[in-house]
């Protein structure tokens, strides 16, 4: 009985493999420096395009960015860094500072960068901790805003009342069959990051200035029941919303508004939208605006780099915040930058989109650098959708939120 | 002794009709996929439930090919898969039969052993697992995740071999012993064709733990001309935006090979002893 | 070279390599962890840690946690043995009906049964989620035709495990069948022959034929997918997204996956680790000696 495997093919498919893949080459004794980031696609177009500009500048060092999902950089970074090896560079939000330095992985950065070259950033663009220098920004960002459908909304509310009352305006059944099929306003809200707007709006904070969490107060509690109002007693927003069957509905033209960020606005107008982007609304009750958690987006240096890639990660930060870097994303990504001159541009100041984000950032509170943050979202999360799956009242999540976090918080210092 | 004929018709019937069902509950879901590979401005979800979408296009597999780099991780997933599964093939092929066939000293605690590998949670063991690569030079290589692959799939292998020949009857041996055949000859050329399923089975299981395989080579690999397909479908994700439509696209052209090979390798795995090779 | 020699050097040259690799690969990997579950590595003791006794194991049983330790381990238990039991019946099942020698288009039936395991699970397990939509999910769409009413599949807890359930059994019964498959291949048809001339029903040839033939190959696949299921946190981050509601759906291992990268709290990631791997170790230790598949069944 013949059973031979086929050899051939097999040994083709192998050699045509070899000659596809990224083996051999000629060696390349360039500096390498390596940049891991968790940028969504078109920013790392723009990285890209900068970076090529560098390394035409510096034909002695090879530059390479390296996407990692968010969760996956920070622990990736942190074995990495315990073994010694790492990127020398990691791109990110302002969060991974506090980690990152408590374990004592990135370097502090303020010798290795002149007073007149951090003078050009907005305060808010450094991000200190412990009293030194850990990351520096080349954008602001993480903040949300209020995406509107110019079809169906044609001006913005600016106070929750005005919310409800357009959401009930647009909130109908369309085709007759006895189903809502379009909704005034979608979000991911069953994930906490995207309720810290309603509970700044009523007057509440994560955490206070010593970092010991404040979730039991009247802000989380009214937060929280004004979420629930409007899916139970307006009725504006779907019975059931994650992410994906947000940006669906929203894209499919089956709700008025959603709270998204800067990131998902060029993805809208790819879908053949006509969007409009406010910042999110007052709440009448306490004067205050719905704020959100703002972080700078930069860059740090890994602790374990050589003293020769120091000196080219240094250059290359340098080079990749400069005014003209900055202007080229803002201009192609939307994203607002940190360099003073580019913040005073005439596109800036004078861009509907980039204003309003401008505003939102203005009303929100920048995210805590410390590694609590972390305990802080997993002891809000089951009590939130607790709350909103009816099985908690909004009193006993709050008092429950906190509890989880100062526990969390012990565990995590022990 | 002929069967009474109504009877044989229903059973086949109530067959066919349960596999049509069955390929339906398989389809559908992957059909899914298909209809995000095929929509435009990269939605995962749709409030409609079409299978091919109003305005499809097949710009998510032109840019697939022509913006990224999906050719070359294509190759470099190939080159590692396939080395993966000639390895786990033969190791795990000679290893079960060792453990069939031959008593000595340590077998069960060895195939024990084997099992024991499996149980302790992945997470924690990316940690010394980098540091172990980082010691050895083996970060950044193709070595090294071949090694962590391999490793990975033998224990599963090694007793679905073991497990198979032992189904085999050891007279055939014998028999092959009385012509004139060396141990080893009885080995490859009595025994193993005849364990073709189970190869078969080795290759797939090889095969796939290989081809899907992300977190170990997303700590090993930080080189772009490194990356797998399973890496490199990962960039198309991004926190809140991820570029679903090529994500969609990939996925689709990522189980081409899984189906083509199942299809080329099927005939093996029917065939065997049932073939009538040992009987009479 | 004397004839036993020469036998343990065939041993030898079959076992050897296969050893050599796993336990080059996985000993130092399982020592750093048993002494890190002994230690206080975390966030403020990364790299300075000692070791500090038994403190993570004591943790692990009595630390307050939401949701309770016991109450998890059990969902575990109920997640491991309803899948398990589902992919192996289905599997089997459908092993059985391909095998049949009247049916045409086997080779098309079983390619189109392989695919749930050959599509990258990411993108599926998303799919899953959104046909699991209230509104908008095929699912709820089919049931409500049928005349079924409408579940709210993600956002009760039982609904939401009930869902994952179902997303990793469809997952998972096709490797399950393949294996079946390829075991049922060893049954020699005069065996069946034999037990029709003696006019043996479908269920004693079942019995007494198909099931003990297909064991040896069927009983370390159950207990490995066992193993792999018992660990398997992907399905439910992902259908569930990471736990939803309220952190209701999830098993041990996602208490390894938090302790070790959401808190890096490494020694008691390593501690609770040491315990799941006892647990599994005593099964397995069980259900091989029960079905005695370490043994030649000739």
């Amino acid at each position: 009985m013949r059973y031979g495997l086929p050899i051939r093919p097999l040994f083709l498919l192998l050699a045509a493999a070899v000659s596809l893949s990224g083996c051999g080459g000629p060696k390349d004794d360039r500096v390498r420096i390596t940049i891991w980031h968790q940028d969504r696609p078109d920013v790392r177009d723009v990285l890209q395009k900068q970076l090529d500009r560098f390394m035409a500048l510096h034909p002695e060092v090879k530059v390479e960015q390296l996407f990692k999902e968010t969760e996956e950089l920070r622990s990736g970074f942190i074995i990495a860094a315990i073994a010694g090896q790492g990127p020398e560079i990691v791109y990110g939000p302002s969060d991974q500072v506090g980690p990152f330095q408590v374990m004592d992985i990135i370097l502090p950065l303020d010798s290795l960068f002149d007073r007149t070259f951090l003078d050009q950033f907005t305060p808010k663009a450094l991000t200190y901790y412990k009293g030194r220098l850990y990351k520096i920004a080349d954008k602001m960002g993480n903040h949300l805003t209020l995406v509107y459908n110019k079809k169906l909304v044609p001006v913005p509310p600016r106070t929750e009342a005005e919310l409800v009352a357009m959401g009930k305006a647009l909130t109908k059944d369309t085709n007759g069959d006895g189903k809502v099929d379009q909704y005034g306003l979608t979000w991911n809200y069953t994930e906490p990051f995207f309720f810290i707007p309603f509970m700044t709006g009523f007057g509440g904070w994560i955490m206070d200035e010593e970092d010991r969490p404040t979730l039991n107060t009247a802000g989380t509690v009214n937060g929280l029941k004004f979420i629930k109002a409007l899916r139970d007693e307006h009725r504006i927003i779907p019975n059931e919303a994650d992410y994906n069957i947000a940006d669906a509905l929203f894209k499919d033209g089956h709700a008025g508004m959603i709270i998204n960020g800067d990131w998902s606005w060029a993805g809208y107008q790819k879908a053949g939208l006509d969007i409009g982007v406010a910042p999110l609304p007052k709440i009448t009750s306490t004067g205050l605006w719905c704020g959100t958690m703002v972080s700078p987006k930069g860059f740090s240096i890994n602790a374990n780099i050589t003293e020769e890639k120091k000196r080219w990660a240094v250059e290359l930060i340098r080079y990749l915040t400069s005014e003209e870097n900055q202007m080229e994303a803002t201009r192609t990504l939307f994203t607002m930058p940190t360099n003073r001159n580019v913040i005073r541009s005439g596109f800036v100041q004078n861009n509907e989109i980039l204003r309003n984000s401008q505003i939102q950032i203005d009303n929100g509170q920048p995210m805590p650098v410390v590694p609590e943050l972390r305990a802080i979202w997993d002891a809000m999360r089951p009590s939130y959708q607790a709350v909103l799956a009816g099985s908690r009242s909004p009193e006993q999540a709050a008092t429950d939120m906190q509890l989880q976090a100062l526990q969390r918080i012990r565990e995590m210092n022990e | 002794m002929p069967k009474p004929t109504f009877k044989r018709n229903l059973r086949v019937t109530a067959s066919y009709a349960v596999l049509v069902l069955f390929c339906l509950i398989a389809v559908y879901p992957v059909s899914q996929v298909l209809t995000v590979s095929l929509r435009p401005a990269d939605r995962l979800l749709s409030t409609s439930l079409e299978i091919i979408p109003a305005n499809a296009t097949l710009d998510n597999y032109i840019n697939l090919f022509t913006r990224t780099d999906f050719l070359r991780w294509m190759g470099n997933s190939v080159l590692v898969t396939l080395t993966v599964t000639l390895t786990g093939v033969a190791l795990a092929s000679t290893a079960g039969y060792g453990f069939s066939r031959f008593a000595f000293v340590g077998k069960k605690a060895a195939l024990q052993s084997m099992l024991v590998t499996q149980m302790f949670p992945a997470t924690m063991l990316l940690l010394p697992m980098y540091i172990m690569l980082v010691k050895l030079g083996l970060i950044n290589s193709y070595l090294g995740i071949m090694i962590m692959y391999s490793a990975t799939a033998l224990p599963f292998c090694v007793w679905q071999m073991k497990g198979y020949y032992d189904t085999i009857p050891s007279s055939l041996e014998e028999a092959g012993r009385i012509d004139g055949c060396s141990q080893f000859q009885t080995f490859t050329k009595i025994i193993l064709p005849l364990a073709s399923p189970a190869l078969v089975i080795t290759a797939l299981f090889s095969f796939m733990s290989s081809w899907t395989e992300y977190v170990v080579a997303a700590q090993i690999l930080q080189d772009t001309a490194l990356w797998t397909l399973p890496i490199g479908l990962k960039s198309f994700e991004s926190n809140m935006s991820t570029e679903w439509g090529l994500y969609g696209a990939a996925s689709m052209i990522v189980t081409v090979p899984v189906v083509v090979l199942f299809l080329s390798l099927s005939k093996y795995l029917v065939s065997g002893l049932t073939l009538g090779s040992v009987k009479g | 070279m004397s004839p036993s020699l020469r036998k343990n050097l065939f041993i030898a040259f079959l076992v050897a390599p296969a050893f050599v690799i796993l336990i080059g690969v996985v000993v130092y990997p399982f020592v750093y962890n048993v002494v890190l579950s002994f230690s206080n590595m975390n966030l403020r003791h990364i790299r300075d840690w000692e070791i500090v006794g038994l403190r993570n194991y004591v943790k692990v049983f009595t630390e307050p946690s939401q949701p309770d330790f016991y109450v998890i381990f059990i969902k575990t238990v109920v997640w491991t043995v309803v899948n398990l039991f589902f992919h192996v019946v289905i599997g089997v099942f459908l092993a059985l009906v391909l095998n049949q020698k009247e049916i045409r288009g086997k080779g098309i039936f079983r390619t189109v049964l392989v695919l749930p395991w050959a599509v990258p699970q990411l993108i599926v397990a998303l799919t899953w989620r959104g046909m699991f939509n209230y509104e908008y999910g095929s699912i709820n769409q089919i049931m409500t035709r049928l005349g079924l009413p409408a579940v709210e599949w993600l956002r009760g807890p039982t609904e939401a495990f009930i869902a994952v359930i179902i997303t990793n059994v469809w997952l998972g019964f096709p490797f399950m069948m393949v294996i079946a498959l390829g075991a049922l291949q060893s049954i020699p048809h005069d065996l069946y022959e034999a037990a029709d001339i003696d006019g043996a029903s479908w269920y004693h040839k079942l019995r007494n034929i198909t099931i003990p033939l297909i064991k040896p190959v069927m009983v370390p696949a159950i207990t490995l997918g066992t193993i792999w299921t018992f660990n398997n946190l992907n399905i439910i981050w992902l259908v569930s997204n990471a736990g939803e509601p309220s952190d209701s759906t999830h098993i041990l291992v996602s208490f390894v996956y938090k302790a070790a990268f959401n808190f890096y709290r490494y020694g008691y990631g390593a501690a609770l680790s040491m315990v799941i791997f006892f647990i599994l170790l005593a099964f397995s230790l069980v259900f091989m000696r029960r079905t005695k598949a370490a043994d030649a069944v000739y």
